[in-house]
């Protein structure tokens, strides 16, 4: 029986993955008080959600995080994958200096950065009231707790960014640049009218890649800022942790997951479209 | 047509080697630098950690943040992390290989649909289904126990091993099967036998995405282990700071470099394969 050789895999998909799921949306339509499922309330936590003073900002903070770590990142990857690709002293260095943020745990990245920013005992610090300014105390204000915690995510990210799209760059065969060459082009020519058009795809699938990671990142947040400060940095992701593990609301941390998961469903679509012509 | 020598031919590549040069010491200025202060400041004395403005190169030099990680608690999170990366590898090869081989080779509508399914399923953010796999665990006894903390972590990452997987099997040649069958081998001798010293490289390659992933995996050992004693080395790095007191610093570099060192030396030591299977899924961070 053919079907018994996924009969493993299904069974852990359907434990962890889809009961959960279906657990998510049953306790949001119910009234929840601390963990236990009280009666059925209907879409009273959607209603609660969605006529929420906070969730546009939530969802505004959700979209410059991702989109200004997507803004960085994505560059940052492309033109690391093309300098690396057109390297040919120091290849494995480079490559392992490009690495290097990711390799690193989120735990690891976010920790690092906030005892480099440490507005006591910092280098940051040291730096930026060598020249006149105060401590770099930017995690205790909205913005720049909200812009650190997005340029942290970029940083450690931007690899993964790379390593897609260096993948795609083996793939442009070597006699379209001779050919190019033979004609005169120079790099901007040959970056223009042959690597963008053959990436085409590729950043497609590195801009979902790198959105869905965005969208679902708890832990750079979690370590440095919980959400703070006053909400700065909750994205949707981040706000249905702390619904659930600080306020103890498990039917509003339901519904934030639901809203949550269909941003994602979206996502994947998109991801599926293009996973047949890059793997993703 | 100009005629260079090879003289200007050097200079020229050497002048266009020059904003790619530009660029990566722009990278290593902004990548090294809370690396260097890590490590900087693991090996300084306790005090030596809270001195401003603050020396980048120990003085003195001191081993007191390396000898102070020599705790149970520290040496519990290590342990368990190994457990739970072990178990993961064992139990996600272990299901991951059969399902692979049949959606290879035994393709049909239904089977496609199931495969996607599981793609699908394996890109929900995890925070979603952790709360109610929390309050679900919480209120049994499955809550800070090992199997479950494996069975999580393997579903996790099983999406992105059996896509890796089957890049590799569709590699095989179908013909050696297919001699294989005529001399009487079942489809499980077929898988036991023939396919999986094939897809060897591809195992190595899954075991260390596994174990990377669950080593510098911070969300699962939060959420799913509410007890000490369950906890992973990625939660022992926060806990300094979300607990410390008086001068944690000291210890709390000398950890990261600790908990650092099993991913760096892999990834030293298995380049090539460790890009490759980090890169087959790319969605799970």
């Amino acid at each position: 029986m053919v079907w018994l050789y996924v009969l493993p895999v299904s069974a852990v998909f359907l434990f962890v993955f889809v009961g959960p799921l279906i657990y998510t949306a049953w306790t949001a339509l119910h009234e929840t008080s601390y963990y236990q499922i009280g009666k059925f309330s209907g879409l009273n936590s959607f209603v609660r959600l969605f006529s929420d003073s906070d969730l546009p900002s939530r969802i505004w903070t959700t979209l410059v995080f991702s989109l200004g770590a997507l803004v960085i990142a994505l560059p940052a990857g492309l033109l690391s994958a093309i300098v690396l690709n057109n390297l040919h002293r120091f290849k494995r260095s480079v490559r392992s200096l490009f690495l290097l943020p990711w390799l690193m745990s989120q735990a690891t990245a976010g920790t690092i950065w906030l005892w480099f920013l440490n507005p006591n005992y910092g280098p940051a610090s040291a730096i930026t009231k060598s020249l006149g300014f105060g401590p770099t105390d930017v995690f205790s204000t909205p913005t720049s707790a909200l812009v650190a915690v997005t340029l942290m995510t970029a940083w450690w990210s931007y690899p993964q960014a790379m390593l897609l799209f260096l993948g795609a760059l083996q793939t442009i065969p070597e006699e379209l640049r001779e050919s190019l060459k033979m004609d005169g082009g120079g790099i901007r020519h040959q970056f223009v009218n042959i690597t963008l058009p053959y990436l085409r795809n590729t950043i497609v699938s590195v801009v979902v890649v790198l959105l869905m990671l965005y969208v679902q990142m708890v832990t750079i947040i979690l370590v440095t800022t919980r959400g703070g400060p006053i909400g700065s940095t909750e994205t949707l992701s981040m706000r249905v942790y702390n619904q659930m593990f600080d306020k103890f609301d498990l039917s509003g941390a339901s519904a934030t997951a639901i809203l949550l998961f269909a941003v994602n469903i979206v996502l994947t679509l998109v991801a599926i479209r293009f996973r047949r012509k890059e793997s993703l | 047509m100009s005629i260079t020598t090879p003289r200007q031919r050097r200079l020229g590549s050497f002048i266009r080697a020059v904003p790619a040069w530009a660029y990566i010491i722009l990278s290593a200025a902004v990548v090294l630098p809370p690396v260097a202060w890590i490590v900087s400041t693991s090996l300084k004395t306790g005090s030596g950690t809270l001195e401003f403005p603050p020396r980048w190169i120990p003085a003195p030099f001191s081993s007191e943040g390396y000898v102070g990680l020599l705790t149970s608690t520290n040496i519990r999170f290590f342990v368990n992390s190994l457990i739970y990366a072990g178990g993961s590898i064992v139990l996600a090869l272990a299901i991951c290989i059969p399902a692979a081989y049949v959606a290879t080779r035994y393709r049909s509508r239904r089977m496609e649909t199931l495969m996607t399914g599981i793609l699908v399923l394996s890109m929900v953010p995890a925070i979603v289904v952790f709360i109610a796999l929390y309050s679900m665990f919480v209120k049994t006894a499955l809550i800070n126990t090992y199997p479950m903390m494996i069975i999580v972590y393997t579903a996790i990452i099983c999406g992105q091993t059996i896509l890796f997987l089957r890049n590799f099997i569709e590699n095989i040649p179908v013909e050696i099967e297919e001699a294989a069958a005529i001399d009487g081998c079942s489809r499980i001798q077929i898988l036991w036998r023939i396919i999986l010293p094939l897809i060897r490289p591809g195992i190595a390659a899954v075991a260390i995405f596994i174990f990377v992933f669950v080593w510098n995996d911070f969300l699962v050992g939060t959420v799913l282990a509410t007890t000490e004693d369950m906890k992973t080395v990625q939660n022992g790095i926060v806990r300094y700071i979300t607990t410390g007191f008086g001068s944690f610093w000291g210890l709390f570099a000398a950890f990261i470099v600790v908990a650092f060192i099993p991913v760096l030396s892999i990834f030293l030591a298995f380049q090539r394969w460790f890009v490759a299977g980090m890169t087959s899924g790319g969605v799970k961070g």
